[in-house]
Order: structure tokens, then C-alpha cells, then sequence
């Protein structure tokens, strides 16, 4: 660990402090119980983090393993975290939700199952699978987030600003976490069977790719902490829904007249 | 290094496009009251004016002006009805929206959403957008003529009244239900 890194790691721990005070404060774990617990999983990781580098150093094998575990434990609090966030938007609106949720999952289902081709064949499978599910589950996750906003914004649901915040900090995370990953897995694939050679290269790149991820952390962090700086709105009351059968009869109605409308502009362009 | 290069404008574009699809927008909070509204703009749209273009874009009405006119004056009021018939895809264009606007929030009211109904009209409206574009190019360039815009006015006349009795009934449920909730209370 370099002196950068210190820096950063000890800027970190304010910042989770804060972090973890406002989403109990506030009572967002009320709401958003999976964010909240990966908000305490984060600062938890953070202190284990210390007392393990304190106790046996920066490169023993158990700080090696510790980083890996942690880095699992971290993807997985974000996965729930942005799972939880998905529905939280949209579970009010039932009949939406019901094709969000698919549309979701198989967007999802389709990135991981592309990093596992990805990675097949590879030299070096595990590790480079291990990059690789890292970045896919970035990209999905990013990918995620801008469907699930275009879908609220197709059907006009409003998200509070709280939820504005944590999808921005949440975002900025995936993203940085996917560029990251990528240009580490092609340096990885590219240069492992010269690793003697490159050693200390790798090590470099480590450092800075180190250095990139706890600031984009730091960056998600205060977006978050500035999202709730203000005590949470009461919560939106449960949308009147109307009965099925007008979705019935006003929807194919709909349809049929723009599919209409869409004909007859066609016909118009005939030459 | 080249695939950070390809990558960071990448990610800065999408970053934007979040920051971009983050900005406040109008929403469904007000529930019923902005499903009546949506209804109310689906019915006071366009094509109450659409029998006045469809005369003024007739071919009959065409013919009668070149033979009537010298060639000049002929060419501007062709070149008017051409600005005419752009308004009016303008019109239609607004309608069209304002009806999937509708749709959308009846679904997003709606306990049960068809994954069919709502997919089609996704694609109609994608389907609508490039035909529109492709029309206002070609009416621009005068390489379209006037008389299919016109049967285009009538059709809209016609899914008005459809619309008009569909619009009726949501009314209806939405004044039963008040009366209703205002009887229990």
C-alpha cells in the first residue's frame, strides 16, 4: 500500500461513518434495507481491512485472500443493494413491474452468462472469470439502472430524490468498476505469460487501479451523503389503481388506432 | 491503453445520458387526476380542425386554384398548402403522442399490464417516429403528394369518436368510484 492509498483510506472511513449515521438517521434502512446493510457492509470491510494489513502486513497470503472475500462480499451488498432499488421503484405499479422484473432478470441472466463465454479458454480461467464477472456485473448492473429509469420515465413514475442519489452513486460505482476491470482483464490476458517480466508493471497498475476504485467510492459516497442531507420526504402514498378492465378496452383501442395511423403514413409514402 | 481511450469517452457519455434521464419530469403522482387530464387532452386535440385542412389540401380544391391563378401565384399557394400539410403532420404527431402518453399511464395504473399490447406499442411508436421523419423530409421536397395526406385526416376523424367512447367509460369508473367513496365515507 503507498502513501496514495493511505491517504485515501483514511479519507474513506469518515465518509462511511457518515454515510452509515445518515441511512440509520434518516431511516432509510426502513426503505431500502438491502442499502443499508451494504452502507454497514462497506465500513465493516474498511475496518476488517485495517486490522488485517495492521496484523499481517500489505502482501501476505491472508491480506491477498482478505481483499478477494471482501471484494465478493462488496459486489454482492451492490447486487442486493440495486436488486432492492429496482423494485423499489416500480413495485407500487403492479402491472408494470410484473414486465420489468423479466425484462430485468434477462438482461441480467444474459451479462453473466456472456462473462462466462467470455472468460472460457482463457489462460489463467479463474482469475481471468474473476475480472471478468467483476466487470460484467458492472456493465449489467449500469445497464440495469438506465433501463429501470427509462422505464420509469416511459410510464411517468417520478423517483424521490433519495432514490436519484443512490441510482447516480450507484451508477458511477458499476461504471468505474467495469472500465477498470476491463483494462485490467486485457493487461491480465495480455501479459501472463511474461508475469516475471511484468511483475512490477502489475503491480503499478494495481496500485492505481486501487487508487481509482476507493476514489469513485469517496465520489458515490458524498453523492449519496448529499442525497440525504435533508430527513427522507413521508412516503408517496400507494397509487390508486384502476380497474383490469380498462386496460382492456382503452389499450387494444389505443393500439389499434396508432397502428393505424402508422399504415396510413406508409401508404402515404408509396411512391 | 487503447481500450481505456475507447472506453473513458464511452463512460462519460453514459454518465451523462444517467445525469440526462435523472432531470425532473412530469410523473403519475397525482394519480387519477393526471390520467383524467391526459384524457381530457387526447380528446381536444388536432383533428377537430383536421375537416378544415383536408378541404384546404383536396385536390379538387387544388385543381380549381391552378386553373384559376397565373403560374406564380399557382406555385405559392401550392408551396402554402405543402406548410399546411407539414402543421398538420405536426398535429398528428402531437396526437400521437398524447394518445401513447394515455396508454401509458393506464398501464402504469393498471394491476395487469399485457406484455403484447405493451411491447407493439413500443414499436408503433418507434415505427411512427421514423415514418414521420421520413414524411416531413419528403413533403418538404415536394415529392409527396397532398391526396394521401387527406385520407390520413379522415382516419383521424374516424378513431376520434372511438376514442371519444373509450375516454367516456375510464370517466365513468373514475366517477363511480368517487361516488362510491364518497357514500362510504
Amino acid at each position: 500500500m503507498n502513501h496514495r492509498e493511505i491517504v485515501l483510506y483514511l479519507v474513506n472511513i469518515p465518509f462511511e461513518l457518515v454515510l452509515c449515521g445518515l441511512v440509520y438517521g434518516r431511516g432509510l434502512h426502513r426503505r431500502l434495507p438491502f442499502f443499508a446493510a451494504y452502507s454497514t457492509v462497506f465500513l465493516t470491510c474498511t475496518l476488517c481491512f485495517g486490522l488485517i494489513y495492521q496484523r499481517f502486513g500489505y502482501q501476505s497470503f491472508t491480506t491477498y485472500y482478505a481483499g478477494w472475500i471482501i471484494s465478493g462480499v462488496n459486489l454482492l451488498g451492490r447486487c442486493l443493494a440495486l436488486a432492492e432499488f429496482c423494485r423499489y421503484s416500480l413495485q407500487a405499479y403492479k402491472g408494470i413491474w410484473a414486465i420489468s422484473w423479466r425484462i430485468l432478470g434477462f438482461l441480467a441472466v444474459l451479462f453473466l452468462a456472456n462473462s462466462a463465454v467470455d472468460s472460457w479458454g482463457q489462460p489463467n480461467w479463474i482469475a481471468t472469470y474473476v475480472l471478468t464477472i467483476e466487470r460484467d456485473v458492472g456493465i449489467s448492473s449500469a445497464v440495469l439502472l438506465l433501463v429501470i429509469l427509462l422505464i420509469s420515465i416511459y410510464y411517468g413514475v417520478q423517483l424521490e430524490p433519495v432514490q436519484k442519489g443512490i441510482a447516480f452513486g450507484l451508477f458511477v460505482l458499476c461504471v468505474v468498476d467495469a472500465v477498470n476491470d476491463t483494462v485490467l482483464r486485457a493487461l491480465f490476458t495480455q501479459w501472463i505469460l511474461s508475469w516475471s517480466h511484468m511483475r512490477l508493471r502489475a503491480e503499478e497498475v494495481n496500485d492505481w487501479w486501487n487508487t481509482i476504485r476507493t476514489s469513485a467510492f469517496v465520489f458515490s459516497m458524498s453523492i449519496w451523503c448529499f442525497a440525504l442531507r435533508k430527513p427522507l420526504p413521508a412516503l408517496n402514498q400507494q397509487p390508486e389503481l384502476l380497474p383490469a378492465n380498462i386496460y382492456a378496452e382503452v389499450s387494444p383501442a389505443v393500439n389499434m388506432r396508432l397502428r393505424a395511423i402508422n399504415d396510413r403514413l406508409l401508404e402515404l409514402l408509396k411512391p | 491503453m487503447k481500450v481505456l481511450l475507447i472506453l473513458l469517452p464511452f463512460a462519460m457519455v453514459v454518465l451523462g445520458l444517467l445525469l440526462w434521464l435523472l432531470r425532473r419530469r412530469p410523473n403519475l403522482n397525482a394519480g387519477r387526476a393526471s390520467l383524467e387530464n391526459a384524457a381530457e387532452k387526447v380528446l381536444a386535440t388536432h383533428y377537430r380542425y383536421f375537416p378544415q385542412v383536408r378541404q384546404a389540401l383536396s385536390p379538387a380544391d387544388t385543381r380549381y386554384l391552378l386553373r384559376r391563378l397565373p403560374p406564380r401565384i399557382a406555385k405559392r399557394v401550392l408551396r402554402e398548402r405543402r406548410a399546411v400539410a407539414r402543421k398538420f403532420l405536426a398535429g398528428l404527431h402531437q396526437d400521437f403522442s398524447n394518445l401513447e402518453r394515455l396508454a401509458r399511464m393506464v398501464a402504469a395504473l393498471s394491476p395487469v399490464v399485457s406484455r403484447e399490447q405493451e411491447f407493439e406499442r413500443i414499436l408503433l411508436g418507434m415505427r411512427f417516429r421514423v415514418l414521420y421523419l421520413w414524411t416531413w423530409t419528403r413533403l418538404s421536397t415536394g415529392s409527396v403528394s397532398l391526396e394521401p395526406i387527406e385520407r390520413l385526416a379522415v382516419l383521424i376523424g374516424q378513431f376520434a369518436t372511438r376514442m371519444e367512447r373509450a375516454m367516456a367509460a375510464v370517466a365513468a369508473v373514475s366517477k363511480e368510484e368517487g361516488l362510491s367513496a364518497g357514500l362510504s365515507a
